[in-house]
């Protein structure tokens, strides 16, 4: 059952008739339980979408529904939702208990109840021993716990996450995103966590909704989103080094090869897969990620390039080709060293080409990966052979 | 352009040392990198060589001329800084002619437009030359501070952390750009970084500092590789080494290493072997690097159970905290592994790829590259 | 929701129109004061806003007494307090920027701390030092005494000036081949100008404005504007509209410096002129 509908939801901060939209058309169905992350660059809307589930913002046009109930008009704190903000909005004065206790009390909830609410939460946050303590003395680690226990002990249906840790150092931020991914685990209560770490999404949610300038640009697990990106902008903005887009024009030939000629003349060989989705003299952006590229020799290879640079980090090696102005880059395990100038054969993982239309920017023919990637497979082993996902090994 | 000395260099601010004893050799065109740790010294040095404090004790020779008490206005040297320095009130134009348009190094007006426009093409920044440095992106004054330095021939390029400030994605493309670079510089440059990639993708040879003193002075394949000291491996790498303490034992007349995490005795490759028995230890740290930790999912011959203790995403790639019984160790997976926390995870170890260091001094014994680079000598 | 927003039209209005009573009430001094200058000494004791208005007080203050001679000391006076209060301030203000040096945070008080005592408390040993000093009555004690009034203020925002500027732009200038003097001046003073314009103007006008020291260590040779103000209150009568007139005009220069200046004082009062 899907627990929280967003349908075609717009939001405007004025009134305008050319204002802009901070969030436009978003539509999202948000099974019960579920972990998903809001993902964007900042200014993208998804805080902007968060406020609204959480009733802070006025919905300019749209339905939300929680539970099968339509929302748009219910008071905040009639709907059910915890809330988390990054600044942790607690109140300097008042004990972590005081803290903890307050919006119960405000509802006028029996004492003896709330003591056992308190000490549960507490319990599951792991504040238990900072019950007495006054929260202007606390770490950020332990403010942002108190932050969230609050939000969990009115017994939320949905609980909303704003950046919870982005405060917080490298060290602190790990132990938390542990403890998030637990606590989630045990209650199983429906979470939005809105995020512009993309590591954070992807380790963290079931479910990642991918916004740009107002608009949801695509929304799937994070294989899904990792894998099988919609368009451009998703494929651009998840990945670490980032993937390569070259924009390119298809030359196919009579024999059934295709060729994608790239800005500086050099040819890449188009893998079958995408052969019929092309049409020559068609303009294209091509995709690829640096770890599905491989180097291979003369006989069978896609693409015969020159290195620019080549550097040598250890681990891995990364060899660097430019094309006009920007860097085509790919990670190797291999041995072998390079230097500027080598000319180099480059073999491409045909599953692992994406294509977008060069106007729009969307995906054009989704890969033969998606039927992989069902299967719950998990090859351990050695990393250098590694998992499913193939080429991304160390 | 030219060979840099640096003698016993020492400063101290105060009663803390900042800096003891420093000493090395920059070749004539050399890219040398001063790698290390935040507060570890490396601007100090920096400095130093470009004028700015002068060391209590050493020299500093430029050429074999000793540059110290020489003002740094003198020196002729050029510098890149952390926070770029630009000149805000001048245009990005002005701001790589500043250096020709002074006593020192005064150009006519026509060389130095041809110089500007020869060095804002190499740096692609034609189109924001009549810009002011609040105008631009952060790449764009980066590449801007750079012009600056580079416009004339100093006796050495300093750069002190030119990439710290940037993003990681164009970090990454920044510092290809720097390698690509590298050929048309033709300068001697001394380079000051935090960050282990920068460290091993554009050094020559690179210099690691921690508290002040140098552990090391190498190519990035030998401070990679054979790492003079665990500190050294501890700084190499996305993920963080693991150090495991192991016990050598004899069995069958062949030394065997036992790690207490497994509980089972592993084989050396015989070189290996033959160094650690000649060093007459008992026991060893190894050092383990995340490609030397295999995984599965399911149970296997050899494998240790464990659970997934935490994950951090560092790139494409995810680093595993895991905890066994013996400790705790990390390795990397691809992202889209996508473990749950309290998994059980296996976990072998491959300790022929380990790097040997005395459990007492912390100091380099031995590893097998350094074995495979010797047999293929021979 | 539709009651909602008349609700909130209506706070606003209620809002703008509580705005422009507070403006009539602030304004109104100086605009009484405009019109009593052109006021007859007839009318000068009603309150009509209806009269007949007459240019005898401004014939009157330019043409007798010694108005204009005490015009011109004033600028003689405030402008050379102001330009001493640069020269020595610009670079004081450095020195508390960049230098290192025993006792840096009392020196910096020290100097704020001269204003905090009441100008009418140190007048009297100020005025025996300078009859001791045969200063009294002259230009360069009178300058000398008005540049305490804006150094203090010029000071501490030049100091936040410098201190915003990286200390690397400097060094940066310096391995660059400049010379220190070369940088200060080309490399800094452009940077601290909107800060120096706007904390040198506000230094005028306090100095324009002073009636304590003008009062008391001046009076016969030299003449401030505030004092001269004075002369127009005599035994039998006080001339109102007189004074009214040397005020309005008094306040002109300062208004013609503000306008020439406005753009550089919102951006030096407000900061945020290197960073970013």
């Amino acid at each position: 059952m899907n627990h929280l509908v967003l349908k075609h939801i717009y939001k405007k901060y004025s009134n305008g008739a050319d204002a802009p939209y901070a969030v436009k058309d978003l539509s999202l169905e948000i099974p019960e339980g579920s972990f998903v992350g809001i993902l964007g660059p900042s200014g993208c809307g998804k805080s902007t979408t968060l406020r609204m589930v959480a009733g802070l913002e006025e919905i300019t046009a749209g339905d939300l529904e929680i539970a099968g109930k339509k929302c748009n008009h219910v008071p905040s704190k009639d709907r059910g939702v915890g809330l988390a903000f990054e600044e942790y909005a607690l109140y300097p004065p008042l004990t972590v208990y005081d803290n903890i206790a307050f919006c119960l009390r405000a509802k006028k909830v029996p004492k003896a109840e709330v003591d056992q609410r308190v000490r549960a939460i507490a319990a599951t946050m792991k504040v238990e021993e900072l019950l007495k303590e006054k929260v202007g003395g606390l770490s950020g680690g332990q403010k942002q716990r108190v932050n969230i226990a609050r939000a969990l002990v009115r017994n939320p249906k949905i609980l909303l996450l704003d950046e919870p840790l982005s405060h917080l150092d490298q060290k602190m931020r790990q132990i938390l995103r542990r403890e998030i991914k637990k606590l989630h685990n045990e209650i199983k209560c429906t979470t939005i966590l809105v995020t512009h770490d993309q590591m954070e999404a992807l380790s963290l949610a079931d479910y990642i909704a991918v916004m740009d300038q107002g608009v949801l640009k695509q929304f799937g697990t994070p294989k899904e989103i990792y894998n099988e990106p919609a368009n451009v902008f998703v494929a651009d903005f998840i990945g670490e080094p980032p993937m390569n887009l070259l924009t390119v024009t298809a030359n196919t030939e009579g024999d059934g090869t295709a060729f994608f000629e790239m800005e500086d003349g050099s040819c890449i060989r188009v893998p079958k897969r995408l052969q019929r989705n092309i049409e020559d003299k068609g303009r294209y952006i091509m995709g690829i990620r640096p770890t599905d590229m491989a180097l291979t020799d003369r006989r069978d290879f896609d693409w015969e390039c020159e290195v620019d640079v080549f550097e040598d980090l250890g681990e891995e090696r990364t060899i660097s080709i430019r094309i006009r102005e920007d860097f085509c880059t790919m990670v190797t395990q291999e041995i072998q060293k390079y230097k500027k100038g080598d000319r180099i054969h480059v073999k491409l993982n045909p599953e692992r080409v994406y294509l977008f239309d060069r106007e729009t920017g969307e995906r054009i023919g989704k890969g033969g990966y998606y039927g992989k990637d069902v299967q719950p497979q998990r090859a351990g082993g050695n990393c250098a052979e590694s998992s499913d996902t193939g080429s991304l090994s160390l | 352009m030219a060979k840099v000395t640096v003698e016993n260099l020492t400063k101290k601010y105060g009663k803390t040392t900042a800096v003891r004893n420093i000493s090395f050799d920059l070749e004539d065109n050399e890219f040398f990198v001063l790698f290390g740790p935040a507060g570890a010294g490396k601007t100090t040095i920096l400095n130093m060589i470009a004028g700015i404090g002068d060391p209590d004790e050493g020299r500093i020779c430029f050429d074999g001329q000793s540059m110290n008490f020489i003002e740094s206005s003198k020196r002729n040297v050029a510098m890149v800084f952390e926070n770029y320095a630009l000149y805000p009130h001048l245009t990005i134009y002005e701001n790589i002619a500043s250096s020709m348009r002074t006593k020192a190094h005064r150009e006519p007006e026509e060389v130095i437009d041809r110089e500007v426009k020869r060095i804002a093409s190499l740096l692609r920044l034609e189109g924001l030359l009549d810009r002011k440095p609040s105008q631009v992106s952060n790449g764009q004054k980066q590449r801007a501070a750079l012009g600056r330095a580079m416009v004339r021939k100093p006796n050495i390029f300093l750069m002190d952390e030119p990439l710290a400030h940037l993003d990681a994605k164009l970090r990454n493309a920044m510092r290809k750009e720097l390698k690509a670079m590298q050929d048309k510089l033709q300068t001697t440059t001394l380079y000051v970084t935090h960050d282990y990639a920068e460290a091993m993708s554009l050094g020559d040879r690179i210099a690691v500092i921690h508290q002040g003193e140098i552990c090391q002075i190498g190519t990035a394949e030998e401070v990679y590789n054979m790492p003079a000291t665990e500190f050294v491996a501890r700084m190499f790498g996305d993920s963080e080494i693991n150090i495991l303490q192991g016990v050598l034992r004899r069995e069958d007349s062949t030394l065997k290493l036992v790690l207490p995490l497994s509980n089972r005795s592993y084989e050396l490759p015989r070189h290996t072997a033959e160094v650690l028995e000649a060093s007459g230890r008992k026991q060893v740290d190894v050092g383990l690097r995340s490609s030397a930790v295999r995984y599965s999912w399911r149970p296997e011959e050899g494998y240790v159970k464990g659970t997934v203790y935490t994950m951090e995403p560092l790139g494409n790639k995810v680093e595993l905290t895991v905890k066994t019984e013996g400790g705790a160790v990390r390795l990397m997976v691809p992202v889209t592994e996508t473990p749950d926390v309290d998994e059980t995870i296996y976990l072998a170890f491959d300790v022929s790829g380990g790097i040997y260091f005395d459990s007492d001094s912390k100091e380099y014994i031995v590893c097998q590259k350094e074995t495979a680079g010797k047999e293929g000598k021979r | 929701m539709e009651q909602k927003k008349r609700g909130e039209k209506a706070l606003m209005l209620a809002g703008k129109v509580l705005l422009v009573f507070y403006t009539l009430f602030a304004v109104f001094p100086l605009i009484w004061m405009i019109i009593i200058a052109f006021k007859g000494d007839s009318q000068m004791y009603d309150t009509l806003f209806i009269f007949h208005p007459t240019l005898a007080n401004f014939k009157n203050v330019l043409t007798k007494g010694s108005y204009v001679k005490a015009f011109v000391s004033n600028l003689i006076i405030s402008g050379g307090a102001v330009l001493v209060s640069v020269l020595v301030g610009v670079p004081a203000a450095y020195a508390l920027a960049r230098y290192e040096f025993k006792h840096k945070e009392g020196v910096a008080f020290t100097i704020l701390s001269f204003k905090f005592a009441p100008e009418i408390l140190i007048i009297i040993p100020v005025f025996t030092i300078f009859q001791k000093l045969k200063l009294y009555d002259t230009y360069f004690g009178m300058i000398w005494i008005y540049q305490f009034i804006g150094l203090p203020l010029l000071i501490w925002v030049l100091r936040g000036y410098f201190e915003d500027i990286p200390v690397e732009m400097e060094r940066a200038a310096e391995l660059d081949g400049y010379s220190k003097r070369e940088i200060f001046f080309k490399m800094l003073i452009p940077l601290i100008r909107p800060g120096l314009v706007a904390a040198a103007l506000l230094s005028f006008i306090f100095c324009w404005n002073n009636f304590t020291f003008g009062l008391m260590l001046c009076g016969f040779k030299i003449q401030t504007i505030t004092v001269s103000a004075l002369t127009y209150i005599s035994t039998s009568t006080i001339h109102y509209g007189q004074m009214a007139v040397v005020s309005v005009i008094a306040i002109i220069p300062e208004i013609i410096m503000c306008l020439c200046i406005q753009k550089h004082l919102v951006r030096g009062l407000s900061f945020g002129a290197v960073k970013g």
